[in-house]
Parts: C-alpha cells; structure tokens; sequence
C-alpha cells in the first residue's frame, strides 16, 4: 500500500494525492478523536455533577480524605510533560533527531512517573480502606460517623473516583504506548520533518488526557474548596 | 449487452460521450488475492464492506431466530412454548443482536464503507487500516455477545436499565454488556472514518452542494456515531462496574439514581435510532432518482433535514421517560423538541413523492423496496407522534404500539432501505445482476408479511397489553396468532433474496458498469471496481449535481447509458426501445423554483 | 379462541375520556396526512410510469420553495397542536385533586401491594409462585369507589418499588407511572364506571415480569365503605383505632428520636415541621422548594441534599435504616402535623384517639399558613 508509483516522498500514502492532505486528514481524525474523548469524559463528568450538587457534605468529605500531595506532584508532572511534548513536535520539524529522542523519552518518563506516583496513591488509599464496598472502613468512616454523614454518600464518591481516576490511567498508559511507538518510529527514521504531524496527532492526544486530569483533579481532591462545613 | 452498444447517448454539446469500457488494467478488487489471508488482511475499503456484509446476515440470520421464538411463543397466552426465563432471553437477544450488531452496523459500515469513497471520487476512505481494525473490533464485540448467548443469555432487555441489570439478574449480564461497549468502538471508527474522507478527500468539483444525498446522510449519520456512542461507552463502563463491584453509581442503596441510568443511556439510544435509519433515508434519495429519471426534489431541503435530524436527535432523549418520574417541566419541553425532530422527516417524505412527479417510473426491486419504505416509514413516523405527545405517550408508552411503532420504522424504513441498497448496488458489488423476477416478488412478500405482523400490535397496544409479556389476557390471542402468522411470511420473505442472491454470483447475468443508468461517481468505474476504485490516471473530476437525469449526464459530465425497460421479462440489463430524454437546452427551461 | 376484547377498550375514568379526544384528533390529523401523500405517491407510480403517456422525457425540476416552505410550516404547526393536546391531558393527568383519597402502592419482585388510608393492606396481584403462603392467602384486588356527577371521588396512588423499576399501568384508566426504589412517584384516577379492569406491570422487572398483574375493581361508594370495613376486621392490625399509617408515622417518629431535634420548643435543632407538608421552603444557598411528598422523603433520606435556610446540616440518613412502608407512615404523619400538635420531646404515651386529617377526605384540606 505504501508502495507508491508516484515518486513522492515515501511517507505519502497511496490513497491520498499529496501529503498535505495526508497530515489534513489526520489531523481531522485526531481532533474528531478527540471529541469523542471529550463526550466520553462528559458522561461520567455530568453524573459527577449530579451528586456532588445532592450530596455536597459527603463529597467534600470523602474529599479530604484523598492524598493532595500526591495529586499535586502528578499534576506539575503531567503539565511538564504537555510541554515537553510539544518541544518533541518542534524537533521533529526541524528535522532534530537528537531532539525528538530526548522530548519523547522526557514525556514518557513524566507520563511513567504519574502512573508510578498514582500506584502509590492507590496502594495507600487501599490501605486506608478508602474504596467502595465492603472494605470500606478505617479513619474515613470513623470521620463519617462522626459528622452524622451518610456512609453510602461517601462511597458513592469513591466510585467515582475509581472510575474517573482508573478510565483517566487507562488513558495515560495508551499515550505512553504511542509514545514508545513514535520512538521506535523516529529509529527508523520513519519520522522526516516532512511528516512531524504523525508526532502532532500524537500530541493532540497526550494534550487532551493532560486537560482531562486538570479537571479531575479539582473535582475529586479539592472539592472541599471554600464550603466550610462541620466542626 | 453492454451500456456502450447503444449509440443513443444524450451528451451535453461539448462533452464526450462515455469512452467505451477499458478493458481493466488493473485487477478488479475481487480478483486481487484470492486467498483466505487476502480477506482477512485487506484495507481495502470495498472488501471491508464485504466482509460487515458477511457479518451482519449472519448476525441478521440469528436476531431473526431469536425473533421467531418470541413469535411463536406468543401463539399462546400463557407462556406456552418457552419458559418465561427462556422468552426474557430471546427477546433481549433479538433486540441487542439487531440493534447493535445488526442495524447499526447495516448501512454505514456495509454500503458506506463500499460506496462513500467511490461516490466522492475517492480512492480509499482515509484510515484504511482503521476501517480494517473496526471490524475486528466488531467481531470482538460480536465474540462476547455470543459468549452472553451461549452462557445462558441475558435477560435485561436491550435497554439494560438498572437496578435490575446490576443486582437483579441471574443472567450473563456483564459480556453481554462488553459486548455492545466494544462494538461502539466499532461504530465510531467507521464513523470517524466517513467524516475524514467525506471532509478531506472529495475529487476536484465535488463540492458540498454536489454530494449524493447518501454522503450526506452518511455524514449526519456519522456524526451521531461520533458523538453519541462514547457517552454510552461511559454508561456501560459504570454499569459493568457496578454489577461486578456490586456498588456503583445507580445503586439506589447508597443514594445512587437509577434514571440517570436512563438519562445517559438515552443519550446515545435515541440518537442512535438515527443512526439507523437515516442511512436508509439516503438510499432512498439515491435510487428514487434514479428510478423515476428525475434530480431530487429540493436537494437542499433533504440534504439539511439529515443534518437537522443528527443535531436535533441529540436533545429529545428524555421522551423515552414520561413516566420514569421526571419532572412535569422537563416532560413539557422533551414532548416539545420532540415534535421538532419530526418535522424534517416529513418534508423527506414530501419531496421524495415530488420526485416522482411526471417522472419516467419503472419498478425493479430496488424500487420497490423505497416506496415500501416511504409507506412504512409514513406509518412509523406519524405513530411516533403518538408516543411524543405526553397525554397518549402515557396510555401508550411500553406497550404493544410502541414495540409496532419501532418496527415500522427500524424494519420497515431501515430494513427496506438496506434491502433497497443491497439490490441497487449489488451489480456493483459483485458485476452480476441477480433475478429480476425473484426480487420484485420478495419486495412484494416482505411487504405483505411486515404488514400483517405489525398492524395487529398497534391495536393491541391501543388496548394497554404490555410489551415483554409471554403470559397475557386470553382475549387478545387472536391477534398475537395474527402477527405470529404475518412474521411467517416475513420470514419468508427474506428466505427468497437468500437464495437468489448467491446464486446471481454464480448464474447472474454480467452487470456492466452502468446498469441501472445511474448518475453517482460509482456507476462510471467498471462492476466490479478496481482496487483503487477508479483508472489511478484519470481520476474523476466532477462537473455538476448529483441526479442530473433529466440532462441525461452523469456527474462527469458524460451521456448516460439507456435506462433498463420498465419490463421484467428482459432484465435490467435489456434495453428496451423507450425514447430517451430530449436535449439538455429544452430541459433549462423546465425548471421551477 | 377466547371472546374478542370491545373494538374500543373501555374507558372507564376521566382521564381515560381525555385520552380518547387526544388519541383520536392524533388520528384524524395523521391519517388524512399519511393517505394524502400514499394517494400522490400511487397517482405518480400509475401516472408517471415508464411507458405511460408523455413519459419519454422527464422535465428538470429541481424544487420548489414555496411548496417546500408550505409542507414544512404546516405539518411544524399541526404537529404542535398535538403537543398542546397532550400537554393539556397530561397536566390534568400528573396533578392530582387536593381532596384525593389517597392509596400508598408499592411492588417488588412480583407483587403489587396497596394500602389505604386507615392502614388496612391488601396484595392486588402477582405471581402467586413466588409469594408466602400468608401473602397468597391474602391476593386481593385494588377496590376503588366509583365517582358519579354528584359525588367525586377521585383517588391518589402513591407508589414506590422495593427493589428494581416497576410500572403501575391502568389501560382502563389510561393511566401508567413508573415505581422507582428510593422515591415516590404519583398518579391519580377519578374512576367513572363500575367494573374490573387489569393492572399490569409496564415496565421490565425480571423473570416473572409478566405475571406482576393483578385486578382494580371499581365499585359504588357504599359497597366500598363495606369492604373496607370488612377488610379491617378481616386484616386490621391489633390496635384498629390507632392503627393507621399516621399513628404509627408517630410512633416511629418518637421511636427514632426524631423528636429530639425537630420539637417544637425554642432551643431546637431542627425546624419545626407543623405545616410543613405543602409549604414552601427557603432553601440553604438560594432557592426554595415546595414540601411535597417527595421533598419530606428525600429529606429524611438525603437530609443534606435540600437544608432549610438557617439551619445546620447536621441530620443523619435513615437511607437503609427505615423500611418502604415505616418510611412511608412517617412521612405520612409529617404531612398530618398541625399547628401546635408536635408532642412533647418525652412523650412516650400511646396516640392519642383520633383521626389524622387525610384520614377523613372531608376534613379541611390543610392549615391556611401554606402557600
């Protein structure tokens, strides 16, 4: 297929007339990706919504009880790495192989440390018995009681917030697959300036599931914001 | 005889007659490999058509089977043939088999898939491996589906609503459920996939306002899959969740609301009945046109009513919950915004009888199918009224009238307008014509049949019987017998285009590149295409409208061949004596409006 | 084969006769339409058929925009009056009469279960196979008095459901509303002719779905008096005069300690509720919010969701600590507080003897503070 009979670069593919459209194209499919991305967010974003407006007290409870710290290093770590990204768009048009290399592989160490970090956030929840179900028990339930709130409220909460977390992860480890993918493509040399696009849809990705964590975050660790409640 | 062998060609002065048939220089698609592997790694957008085509009949082939136990046990009032249990299941079945795996994927990812690129002038749709992976992706979906069927079945229903589907049933909920979540994926890939090509790869001169109205109602369609499936991925996510968890966010026991289920799951639902048919309303455009020799009566106007219908389909979700216990407002304004959907489907309706309007109408099958499809989908449409409006849509909702409203429509509009397609392009397809008698008595048959079964549901659903009841009041058995009997013949009725369409592959007469006399891109490349679709030196370029058959051109520019006779006997690809269209100058003056 | 069921279903309340008118105008309106266009589009097949005369050539019409306009405007405005027709049956449809009677229902997998105002229970239908012997014993059928022109007697069904979604569907009445687990839902009838008629459940609720019906029996006002006397002696709970919903509401409301809080002196915690039912109420962070029944549920049961302006949020759930019908008879004795009627916060004497407003539907609608 990638065999053409016009002698045009080698990138181009055989079913598009010229390479602007080829990168057109993509680019389009990226974005229209993209916006099925965010309607997928929006879903679990607008029942999120729903029940933090029923339910604020135990929201922001269940809230507190979440590591910030954690959260906030995960979010210095993913904004850098939006921004590494881009210089790998900007050296692969420039045709800077060394570049591309070292932004690529800078994002997917910040992308890898996100997810190491968010391990370990998920390894002290659990031991914390924060989570849904059954387990659920330890200081946050005693906190609970102890504000008269409703134990289900606060679970409901943290079903959100393994699901929104979990789906964002799932979304993370993607674009660190498609990162190695873009490496292994530069290696041979798959990636000529003249076809960075393939390196900017891939950014368009990482961009979007970096915009989607500085929504959860908000929503799930700081939803106690100014709302002053109990004692 | 091939379309070239007449001389009577009605070019426009300046333009060239068609050249006669290259004689092909590359392999038709069909011949390019022949192997197993050939099919199973192909890109090419033609034979991924195939391959959804083989797909969805079998799947169409076990929704059916599902469908026909439902029916027969409903001969008696009293669960008499299946256990209840066993009735739950197969109606579940029919309904996912045919909603998801069947009628979703009909008309985008079979006829679309084949003919968008080649009606736009395009070479391949614009991620040919994405096009491959959807469909894998689709028999994964189909591969958990049967492991829901074969692990004992589902007995949600299709619409999956909590809490029953989370902790109420004992049936095989969860791979039911990946399943559909997956097969979404599917679903936006192709469409995804139709949006690029139909933006970035047009020919030169295929502008917006020159699109087939197929493309355009592919677009809309597209669009919606786009946008309205990832919502219901979601919703599927946290259900699974929560049926595993066996805690989730619709779990009334811990202050979860089970009618955002509904809310979210509707989101995408009724869209996605849109998905389904306004492909359909596409085909009909085409072969409409091209059956009564006439262009599209206000093009324009039917080509907007599908974008009207994709943006408007987006907001009336909640009309499927009157009595779910939303509020009195809300009920007020989905009723209203509900009545506005119908209106682009009417003024559809209205201009497609225009067309007809001193056409030069003959009635191979593919035509019979579209006015079958414009009667039912008229029935459908205007009982769906009923159920938007709120004083009968309470009466109404989850009876007999709504389950003979959504047939009307899904199997009489959709069903009609993929078998409509399927005759129309099926020369292209394969290059052979199928029987010419046979077909014209299946559209006549599967009419009929549809008939009889629906017609006695809205009356019993006029009388309040529930739908999802094998058990029910005695008295109403002879209709329940009346529709069991209409289903039988129905049954039949597609039993017949089973049989003659694989056959024509083998015995069919050779179809050449035009055999109907059609106007689209698609028509000027040889039957079977070429795997690029089109000679890779002359590329089309498109100089006018779609339907131009009134000038007797087609979108090159080019005379076209003589229409088929009106007679079967001869075939379509006989060509009877029948004076063709006057000169293009007397025809200016005609115009209106 | 069986009789044939009436061409026209019975139409036995006045919703039902709404319905008919907007069912059949419905009708009118889109079959004169539909035939209209399958007349143009046999003329057209027959006249325009190739072959037929004149069909040698066919003229270039692109289109028309002032026809497409006129079927466009026309068919938009017709199809809004079938909006406002169903508009109008529907609100008279969802809102009940103040002086309804009012009968609690709820189902669970697979039975439907009613209980009236003085308490008295009956279990009006279902899938005997799945019930205890006690509960098939006491199968039933929903009796309600039929009205007449002198006397309505319109009737008020609050439902709510025990475990998944079921619906309370009526098609005598023409009536339907889904039962929702965790909430009330309403719908209200005004039966106009004697008779029996199905109850089905209309909305999917698992394997036995099919046989959650039962019978609603329509009788004249006397015979209904009867039967429900009858039905207390019969089924009545040990203590008949203080047996109604709203008197062990009261017990359960002290029981629960609910007084502590919401007494009615000055260092409460909580509002007084004394009027509360049908009131409007300021809502903490803007807004307010009409004291149906449903916000006195969801209030006891999300008690954070909607806090009264000036008021802490500082009540407990009693989401999974109280069942449907206690629940049930709570919020009933909510509703029946009158001025100055709050017991005292170390009351632990047996009800008083006497009948809670809604018992009798005669009694003044409510204290003249509301609204």
């Amino acid at each position: 297929m990638s065999a053409s009979t016009h002698a045009h670069s080698p990138v181009l593919k055989h079913h598009f007339n010229d390479l602007g459209q080829q990168h057109a194209s993509e680019r389009l499919g990226m974005w229209m990706f993209l916006a099925t991305e965010v309607l997928f967010f929006g879903g679990v974003f607008g029942a999120y919504t729903c029940y933090r407006l029923w339910y604020p007290a135990e929201f922001e409870l269940a809230s507190s009880h979440l590591n910030k710290t954690f959260a906030g290093i995960n979010t210095v770590l993913l904004i850098t790495s939006s921004l590494t990204m881009t210089l790998a768009i900007r050296a692969a048009k420039l045709g800077d192989r060394a570049g591309l290399y070292r932004n690529l592989l800078l994002t997917f160490a910040l992308g890898a440390a996100f997810m190491v970090i968010k391990g370990f956030e998920y390894a002290e929840d659990l031991h914390e018995h924060i989570v849904p179900g059954a387990s659920f028990g330890g200081e946050i339930a005693a906190d609970t009681a102890k504000h008269g709130l409703d134990a289900g409220k606060v679970r409901l909460f943290l079903c959100f917030y393994y699901v929104m977390t979990g789906i964002h992860g799932i979304h993370i480890l993607v674009g660190l697959g498609v990162i190695l993918w873009l490496v292994g493509q530069t290696y041979i040399g798959a990636i000529p300036p003249e076809n960075y696009s393939t390196v900017e849809c891939a950014s368009l990705y990482w961009h979007l599931v970096d915009a989607i964590w500085l929504f959860l975050m908000p929503l799930l660790y700081l939803a106690r914001g100014a709302v002053h409640y109990g004692h | 005889m091939t379309p070239t062998a007449n001389p009577r060609v009605q070019g426009v002065p300046g333009l060239t007659p068609p050249p006669p048939e290259p004689p092909p220089a590359s392999p038709n698609y069909l011949e390019n490999g022949t192997s197993l592997w050939s099919w199973l790694s192909t890109v090419d957008h033609k034979r991924i058509g195939i391959l959804y085509l083989l797909t969805i009949s079998a799947v169409f082939v076990l929704g059916g089977v599902a469908a026909g136990l439902v029916r027969l046990n409903l001969v008696t009032y009293n669960s008499g043939i299946l256990s209840e249990d066993a009735y739950n299941r197969a109606f579940t079945a029919h309904g996912v088999l045919m909603l998801f795996f069947f009628l979703i994927p009909a008309v985008p990812a079979v006829l679309g898939n084949f003919l968008i690129p080649m009606m736009i002038g395009a070479k391949d749709l614009a991620f040919p491996k994405l096009n491959l992976a959807s469909w894998y992706v689709f028999l994964v979906g189909l591969v958990f589906g049967a492991w829901a069927i074969l692990n004992g079945g589902i007995d949600t229903g299709w619409t999956l609503y909590p809490p029953y589907s989370t902790r109420g049933s004992q049936s095989s909920v969860v791979p039911g459920v990946v399943g559909v979540f997956v097969s979404g994926f599917s679903s936006i890939m192709t469409g995804l996939n139709i949006l690029v090509t139909v933006h970035k790869m047009r020919a030169p001169g295929m502008t917006w306002g020159r699109l087939p109205l197929f493309v355009w109602s592919l677009y809309a369609t597209s669009l919606i899959q786009l946008l309205g499936t990832p919502v219901v991925a979601i919703t599927l996510i946290l259900l699974g969740v929560e049926r595993v968890t066996g805690e989730g966010i619709f779990d009334p026991a811990i202050g979860g609301d089970p009618v955002l289920f509904q809310h979210l799951f509707w989101f995408y639902s009724h869209p996605a009945v849109y998905i389904m048919i306004l492909p359909g309303f596409g085909v009909v455009s085409e072969v409409i046109t091209c059956f009564s020799r006439k262009n599209i009566f206000g093009y324009h106007a039917v080509a907007w009513s599908s974008m009207g219908i994709a943006v408007v389909g987006f907001l009336l979700w909640a009309h499927h919950m009157f009595v779910a216990g939303i509020s009195y407002y809300s009920a007020l304004l989905f009723s209203f915004l509900s009545m506005l959907v119908a209106v682009p489907s009417a003024i559809k309706v209205f201009n497609w009888t225009a067309t007809l309007y001193r056409g030069s109408i003959t009635f191979q099958a593919p035509m019979l199918f579209v006015i079958g499809f414009i009667i039912l989908f008229t029935v459908g449409g205007v009982t769906g009224l009923f159920l938007a409006t709120l004083g009968t849509d309470i009466h109404l909702h989850d009876t007999y009238f709504v389950v003979a409203h959504f047939h009307f429509v899904m199997v009489g509009g959709m069903v009609l307008g993929y078998m409509a397609g399927l005759h129309f392009w099926w020369p292209k397809m394969t290059g052979r014509m199928y029987s010419d008698w046979w077909s014209r008595v299946s559209a006549a048959i599967i009419i009929v049949g549809f008939f009889l079964t629906f017609v006695p549901q809205f009356y019993i659903g006029y009388h309040g019987i529930p739908r999802r009841y094998p058990n029910y009041p005695p008295e109403f058995q002879i209709y329940h017998v009346l529709s069991t009997a209409g289903a039988s013949i129905l049954g039949l009725g597609y039993l017949i285009p089973a049989l003659y369409l694989p056959l024509s592959l083998f015995y069919g007469e050779k179809a050449g590149a035009n055999p109907w006399s059609a106007t689209g891109l698609e028509w000027a490349s040889p039957s079977p295409p070429p795997v690029f679709n089109f000679d890779e030196e002359r590329m089309p370029v498109v100089v006018c409208g779609p339907y131009e058959y009134a000038l007797g051109i087609d979108q090159l520019g080019r005379g076209l061949p003589e229409p088929p006779g009106p007679g079967g006997a001869e075939g379509p690809a006989g060509r009877a004596g029948v004076t063709g269209p006057a000169g293009p100058m007397q025809k200016e003056t005609e115009v209106v409006g | 084969m069986n009789d044939l069921p009436p061409a026209v279903p019975v139409a036995a309340s006045t919703h039902a006769v709404d319905f008919e008118y907007a069912f059949w105008y419905i009708t009118a309106a889109v079959t004169v339409g539909s035939l209209a266009v399958f007349g143009a589009l046999l003329y057209f097949c027959v006249a325009h058929r190739r072959g037929a005369e004149g069909t040698g050539s066919t003229p270039r019409i692109l289109g028309s925009v002032r026809l497409e306009l006129a079927w466009t405007l026309i068919p938009t405005v017709i199809f809004f009056s079938f909006f406002a027709v169903g508009a109008v049956v529907y609100s008279r449809a969802m809102r009940p009469p103040e002086d309804a009677m009012e009968v609690f229902v709820f189902g669970k997998q697979w039975m439907w279960k009613a209980q009236y105002p003085n308490g008295q229970r009956v279990i009006i239908g279902g899938n005997p196979r799945n019930m205890l012997p006690q509960e098939r014993e006491k199968i039933g059928k929903l009796v309600l008095p039929v009205s007449t022109k002198d006397s309505r007697r319109p009737v008020r069904i609050t439902l709510t459901s025990e475990d998944v979604i079921h619906d309370f569907g009526i098609p005598a009445f023409r009536s339907k509303m889904d039962a929702l687990p965790g909430r009330y839902t309403t719908a209200w009838y005004e039966p106009t002719k004697v008779g029996e008629y199905h109850i089905f459940c209309d909305q999917y609720c698992g394997t036995w779905h099919s046989l959650m019906v039962g019978k609603v029996a329509v009788v004249p006002q006397d015979e209904f008096d009867r039967w429900l006397a009858g039905l207390s002696t019969a089924q009545g709970t040990e203590h008949p005069v203080d047996g109604s919903d709203a008197q062990e509401g009261r017990n359960l409301f002290l029981k629960l300690q609910c007084i502590k809080c919401h007494s009615a002196n000055a260092e409460a915690r909580a509002p007084v509720l004394e009027g509360l039912y049908g009131s409007r109420v300021p809502l903490k962070g803007g807004g307010a919010e009409i004291a149906d029944e449903d916000y006195i549920r969801q209030s006891i049961l999300k008690p954070r969701a909607k806090v009264v302006e000036g008021w802490e949020p500082v009540m407990p759930s009693y989401e999974g600590q109280l069942a449907e019908d206690d629940l049930e008879k709570v919020v009933r004795y909510i509703k029946s507080l009158r001025r100055g009627t709050t017991p005292d916060r170390t009351d632990r004497m047996p009800a008083p003897v006497g009948a809670p407003a809604e018992r009798s539907p005669q009694a003044p609608p409510s204290s003249p503070e509301k609204k």
